[in-house]
């Protein structure tokens, strides 16, 4: 359209538009104390996990005011984080949380993704009926309270009365002592830690069975077609269609399971409190314990930030490694 | 639209039914309470609340206390509330800082100087430290003092020591002499090896349950003690464990694992079969753990008979042991009703009836010397006789930093390595005193 | 990046026929085995637990264990629920008060700041919205020990509102609402301010009855995470009489270690009642995932 353009009214002056005044103060009046609130509970707490870190604070006792630092809970500087690298229980059992969290998250994100995906090809390929009521039973262990799951998988492997040892004698093997023999072990890892991770694997797969299903069904049916048009099995086609395909949702379940996995806390504060030997002890676990049993809250805040650090790490590694620009 | 409506009215509905229901009195009574009696004319009502841990014997002991106590004082209602063990040290931590911990409190002893700074001193004119000593056992009432103050008064002199349980119909189906006469530690064990059984490939009934949780460190604290050794350092600033008398009670209990096979400590131990509930469904033939156990079992299992036999010595004459400070009563630094709680703890443990009545209620070992003299305790408690026998050869364990931390985190583990062979018995008495020194501030 | 979420009840087109019937028998019978077992090992464990609360203490430590309970009793049940010092309505009234308060407050709040977020322009929106994405990663450990000690200054500790009011707010709820909301056409907006209602105005009235759904799958899913919430409750809540249910089940289990049978039926009162939830509205949850998960 030719001709003369009506001079647009500058950015000033449109937000100070009495249409936009009465938009802005919405904004305002609305968003602010919003904001502020989740503020106080978020980045307000980050603030003051990063200053406990730098005490040597218990709740038990009492501290200068106003927050309790100093006086009884004296202030220490690095030496908490330089206590990591030291000889002190603490740091060897700091030392073995860290260890034991990123070996179970690193055997989850593997497993799940091989019963996940599968099931929901399979669960995909199927008559639509049936497939709800597949999904419903898949996501029943996910809606169930963790303490539920953590007693009902105690009970089960319990080695003279749980179910998991009855079928196992039943069947002529002898049985095994799942979560409290630290000799027992598998591919270097403790057995105990096995068995946290087939509970976890259970409690969990529901979540991202649902969300490959989902993505599943928004891959266009052509894609699928024109590669059996060009004469690609099963096999071929899962792989070279499917998966690729499934990349930015993969990213989302990736970064999403592992970040899970490192904060598990439920189910080992209840099936092993870190035991055997501290054969279970992640650092989620570590964290608490030294919080709220045995009042090392500065120690207890320094281990937390040390998990904040890994989480980001782990986020931004995985967005780099698995970023596709794939749409459809 | 209507549905949206619908669905936030019928939320809003819900949180203010919620709400009143929240202030309608709770449908529960965990106390029998006698009707809440009148204050005499001029006097104000005082309301105490008062946490213990989750132990139904002492639940019921503290209300038998609390209802004489009401009597006398008609204008004091008190209000029990307890929680399980493990949750109750979390929530004394969690309570204390928040103000919202209860004014008497059920405290183990000697987890007591950790938390002096949020507990009140025991006034002059309720009773003095040098008062106290002479009425109470040393062991008990030491964990009570901290810093030359005094912060409650015991009522059970906590003995794991002494004595040890054991299963009638176990003994008699394996054709011991019941109630056994052991000599020494040999005997006992000669007795454990032939209870144990095994089912296929899993022991199903270990001989002699000994690795208990704490009960280890009892009795390794005991052997050392008998062979006479001391794991306090001169000065009193640390532990010493790495001596000849510690390494021959842990290689001698070592054996009793590794050679005489009387348990399993991958099957038996604090975490698997707990032996305060494994000996009680004939999981046990010989068991480790404190006379604290027998009501709260007599309720839970009453088909169950057995006894308490005195232990051998590991070495020496005397039946020398280290006991904690056993549980007692603590008044909060934050308590309204500072007098009236104070009269409490008072009336508690250090009158001869009421202590009495607790001491048998709970199975506890009096921390009243009057109540262990006195003949009634063992009319009404008999297995309490090989445990009473051996009080006057215990101390207190000592002002530990962290009582639970050294038990639990240290002790125990490093043990049970030794008897799960991950760790050799130097390695765990080294890493025993280098961690619990760690804890010693400077 | 698929935007459009696919409603999960939308049918597929038909499928066609394929042409070779017999191949196509064998695999679809291969598949249903595959899922079969797979439902078979999901169910056991719930099985397991049910069977479990209907067995005799003695059963209970037989060795060897039963599979099936060989005198079914339901004295377990009445144990749990006659017991005096176990007032099982009071928590479900806990757990009930505190999930539906938190729904409450994260629907106005998500639904809310959703909509700002979604149609409005203001200085430093991205970098906003940014750090609220920033605060989804920050794990619950790094939060739970300061928050505890604001709580301690608050007063809220060993309350019911201190299980509230952390969690007014939810960053996962907002970015949720904003994705919905920004499928919602602009021009209803502009219409309603034509016609002179006020911002407040359009969010009441415009705004809300369109997203029902978006609603709906936020406030079961933050329903039951809040449920079956566990770690919060068990710092800040230390009255018996306070307790959520989780908890209740923890406390119960700390005291009847080796009585599976009755850990095994409390269990069942616990769990079985948001099966029942998730039940009745599993499209909704289903769907809540999806969207989380498709962005």
């Amino acid at each position: 359209m030719t001709g003369v353009r009506k001079p647009r009214p500058n950015r000033w002056q449109r937000a100070f538009s009495t249409q936009n005044r009465g938009r802005s103060l919405f904004v305002a009046s609305a968003l602010t104390p919003l904001m502020l609130y989740m503020l106080f509970w978020t980045l307000l707490p980050v603030a003051w996990a990063i200053s406990l870190a730098f005490f040597d604070y218990s709740p038990a006792r009492i501290g200068a005011p106003p927050l309790g630092f100093g006086g009884d809970n004296p202030f220490v500087g690095l030496a908490n984080f330089q206590n990591m690298f030291g000889d002190l229980k603490e740091a060897q059992q700091f030392r073995t949380g860290l260890k034991n969290t990123l070996i179970f998250a690193t055997l989850v994100l593997p497993l799940n993704l091989a019963i996940t995906i599968p099931l929901a090809v399979a669960i995909e390929a199927i008559h639509v009926r049936v497939k709800t009521l597949f999904r419903f039973v898949y996501f029943l262990p996910t809606v169930t309270a963790s303490v539920g799951v953590a007693l009902i998988w105690g009970y089960l492997y319990h080695p003279q009365q749980g179910l998991i040892n009855m079928v196992i004698r039943a069947v002529g093997g002898s049985g095994r002592i799942w979560l409290t023999d630290p000799r027992a072990g598998f591919l270097g890892v403790p057995l105990a830690l096995w068995s946290i991770i087939g509970t976890y694997l259970w409690w969990d797969m529901g979540y991202n069975l649902i969300i490959f299903i989902a993505a599943l069904q928004s891959i266009p049916r052509e894609f699928r077609e024109a590669a059996q048009v060009d004469g690609a099995n099963t096999w071929q086609l899962f792989w070279n269609v499917t998966i690729p395909l499934l990349r930015p949702t993969l990213l989302f379940v990736c970064v999403l399971t592992m970040i899970s996995a490192f904060q598990t806390f439920d189910i080992i504060q209840i099936m092993t409190a870190g035991g055997p030997q501290d054969q279970t002890r992640v650092m989620v676990l570590d964290i608490y314990l030294n919080a709220f049993r045995y009042q090392r809250m500065g120690w207890a805040g320094a281990v937390s930030l040390v998990l904040f650090a890994m989480i980001l790490i782990v986020t931004f590694v995985q967005s780099r490694l698995l970023r596709t620009k794939w749409e459809y | 639209m209507n549905r949206k409506k619908f669905w936030i009215l019928a939320a809003a509905l819900t949180i203010l039914t919620l709400l009143t229901a929240q202030c309608t009195p709770s449908p529960q009574a965990p106390v029998a309470q006698p009707a809440a009696q009148e204050a005499a004319p001029g006097e104000e009502q005082i309301e105490l609340r008062m946490w213990t841990h989750q132990n139904s014997s002492f639940i019921a002991a503290n209300e038998i206390i609390i209802e004489r106590f009401e009597k006398e004082h008609p204008n004091v209602n008190i209000t029990i509330e307890s929680f399980p063990y493990d949750v109750f040290i979390q929530t004394l931590q969690t309570s204390m800082p928040a103000g919202t911990e209860a004014d008497i409190i059920e405290m183990f002893g000697s987890w007591v100087c950790r938390y002096a700074d949020r507990l009140a001193e025991v006034p002059d004119f309720v009773m003095t430290y040098s008062e106290a000593a002479e009425l109470f056992f040393k062991a008990p009432l030491d964990g009570y003092y901290c810093d030359g103050k005094l912060y409650g008064l015991p009522n059970e002199f906590n003995i794991e020591n002494g004595a040890v349980m054991i299963n009638k119909a176990l003994f008699e189906e394996a054709g011991l002499p019941y109630p056994p006469a052991w000599k020494n530690t040999q005997d006992l064990l000669a007795n454990a090896q032939k209870l144990v059984k095994t089912d296929g490939d899993m022991m199903s009934v270990a001989g002699y349950h000994f690795i208990s949780g704490d009960g280890l460190t009892f009795q390794l604290l005991a052997g050392i003690l008998q062979r006479g050794g001391e794991y306090w350092k001169p000065d009193g600033s640390g532990l010493v464990f790495t001596t000849p008398e510690a390494k021959a009670t842990l290689e001698d209990m070592k054996s009793w694992v590794t050679e005489y096979k009387v348990t399993d400590p991958f099957l038996f131990n604090r975490d698997s079969n707990w032996v305060g509930n494994s000996f009680f469904v004939n999981q046990a033939g010989i068991g480790f753990i404190g006379p604290w156990i027998v009501p709260e079992a007599r309720r839970q299992f009453p088909e169950i008979e057995f006894d308490y036999v005195p232990l051998p010595n590991y070495a020496g004459e005397k039946h020398l042991f280290a006991a904690d400070a056993g549980w007692g009563k603590v008044v909060s630094a934050n308590s309204k009703h500072q007098e009236m709680a104070q009269e409490y703890v008072k009336f508690a443990t250090a009158n001869q009836e009421n202590a009495l009545t607790w001491n048998v209620a709970t199975g506890t070992i009096p921390a009243l010397k009057s109540v262990a003299a006195d003949p009634k305790i063992l009319e009404e408690a008999p297995w309490f006789e090989a445990s009473l026998k051996v009080l006057d050869d215990g101390r207190y364990v000592g002002p530990l930093p962290d009582r639970d931390l050294f038990w639990n985190e240290i002790v125990y583990p490093h043990m049970l390595a030794v008897f799960q062979e991950s760790e050799t018995v130097d390695e765990a008495l080294q890493a025993i005193e280098t961690e619990s020194n760690a804890m010693f501030k400077p | 990046m698929a935007t459009a979420v696919p409603a999960e009840h939308s049918l597929p087109p038909a499928r066609k026929r394929s042409p070779r019937r017999g191949r196509g028998w064998l695999r679809r019978a291969a598949l249903y085995a595959f899922l079969l077992a797979g439902c078979l090992v999901t169910l056991l464990p719930f099985v397991w637990m049910i069977l479990g609360s209907f067995k005799t203490s003695q059963e209970i430590i037989s060795i060897p264990p039963s599979f099936w309970p060989e005198t079914p009793t339901l004295q377990n049940y009445r144990t749990i629920l006659t017991d005096p010092k176990l007032p099982l309505l009071r928590f479900y009234f806990n757990s009930l008060f505190v999930s539906i308060s938190v729904v409450t407050l994260v629907l106005f709040t998500s639904s809310l700041a959703g909509f700002i977020f979604a149609k409005y322009e203001f200085f430093g929106k991205n970098l906003i919205f940014g750090l609220i994405l920033v605060t989804l990663m920050i794990p619950f450990q790094v939060l739970m020990i300061p928050s505890y000690l604001i709580l301690v200054r608050l007063g809220l500790i060993d309350s019911l509102w201190g299980l509230v009011v952390p969690g007014a707010t939810s960053a996962f709820g907002i970015f949720m609402m904003k994705q919905f909301i920004q499928g919602l056409p602009s021009e209803l907006l502009d219409a309603a301010r034509i016609d002179g209602a006020g911002e407040w105005g359009i969010y009441w009235r415009i705004i809300l009855p369109q997203v029902g759904p978006a609603l709906a799958t936020l406030g079961i899913l933050t329903f039951m995470g809040t449920w079956n919430s566990y770690l919060w409750p068990l710092i800040v809540i230390t009255s018996p009489e306070k307790r959520t249910l989780p908890i209740v089940l923890t406390w119960f289990n700390s005291m009847h270690g080796t009585r599976y049978d009755l850990t095994m039926t409390a269990s069942v009162l616990v769990v079985v009642p948001i099966l029942i939830v998730y039940t009745i509205f599993q499209r909704w949850i289903v769907q809540g995932f999806t969207l989380s998960g498709l962005k």
